[in-house]
């Protein structure tokens, strides 16, 4: 019996913003931007998904007299993240 | 791109060990702290050793040159913090083992400076007793100030103590292989006199800080160029 795939995370980009996340303590959104190539808007809003599903924790703060938002991945969001990449092993031995 | 494409199970695996190695990419150092101080302890070795060799002396303590890298240093920090866009997990421990290293050069400073005319004092104070130091050839007796013996052995010593943590922490070879080094020309040190150690100083100043650092810097130029 396989586990089904996550479907907050089975999206190109909320599975990449994940994968990020997972390997740094902390990231900035314009870090985020630049190596996903994604444009602001689509980002915001599936950060904003991410966050909803308790996967992340979004900071917002002034830096330097600008608007600066921080992501960090949570407990939560490191356990789905774990089980995702399980599900996808599962899913490629049989393959 | 884009947000709900359809991904098969490669293509998922495959993009989450892409951005795994982008994130590894998003925090290398820039390499512009390991730059000047390697460059500082090096150039301060080199001179020290050429003075002491060709016996000449370029009028101020060549040394003082650390002291004054510390004002670039906190431009760097602030400027490095300021810009730092991605915090790594091992972030808060890497910045506290080079605080500690910083606080302990000065205590060592410190140390050196202190003990001997504290120990003066001491055996001053002691049964009202002298140090002094007699010539075997002339006869002549002098008094004899106490002194740290193998000074620049502990210097190189502590040296090498951050660059190992970074070079294991990070798998960092350079790093690594520089702090060992250290190691070497640490034991090296304690079998040669002052002046050969001033030589040993400066080339653990190229092998801890300066190769590391232009590696580093050419590796963060080419991520930023990426």
């Amino acid at each position: 019996m396989f586990a089904e795939l996550d479907p907050i995370l089975h999206s190109q980009l909320r599975l990449a913003v994940m994968s990020l996340l997972i390997g740094v303590k902390e990231a900035e959104f314009i870090f985020i931007k630049e190596k996903t190539n994604a444009t602001a808007g689509n980002l915001s809003v599936q950060i904003q998904k991410l966050k909803e599903a308790g996967y992340i924790d979004v900071v917002k703060e002034f830096k330097d007299n600008y608007p600066n938002t921080t992501c960090k991945i949570t407990p939560k969001g490191i356990d789905a993240f774990e089980a995702y990449v399980k599900a996808l092993q599962q899913y490629l031995q049989v393959k | 791109m884009e947000e709900e494409k359809e991904l098969s199970e490669q293509e998922s695996l495959k993009l989450i060990t892409e951005m795994i190695q982008k994130a590894k990419g998003g925090f290398h150092e820039n390499g512009t702290s390991a730059i000047l101080w390697g460059s500082v302890v090096s150039i301060a070795g080199f001179i020290s050793f050429t003075e002491n060799y060709f016996r000449y002396y370029i009028g101020f303590d060549i040394w003082l040159i650390v002291l004054a890298a510390i004002i670039p240093q906190i431009f760097i920090s602030i400027k490095e913090n300021r810009n730092k866009k991605v915090v790594s997990h091992d972030e808060k421990f890497m910045d506290a083992t080079w605080l500690v290293y910083g606080i302990s050069i000065f205590a060592l400073m410190f140390y050196i400076n202190v003990v001997p005319s504290v120990s003066e004092h001491f055996i001053a104070d002691y049964d009202k007793s002298q140090l002094l130091i007699k010539n075997l050839q002339t006869g002549a007796i002098q008094n004899w100030k106490p002194f740290i013996f193998g000074q620049s052995s502990l210097y190189l010593l502590l040296f090498s103590i951050p660059t190992l943590i970074t070079g294991i922490a990070r798998r960092f070879k350079p790093m690594l292989f520089g702090g060992l080094l250290c190691l070497a020309l640490f034991i090296t040190s304690c079998y040669t006199t002052t002046m050969w150690d001033m030589l040993l100083m400066a080339l653990a100043g190229i092998f801890n800080w300066l190769i590391p650092g232009i590696i580093l810097r050419s590796r963060f130029l080419k991520g930023k160029n990426c």
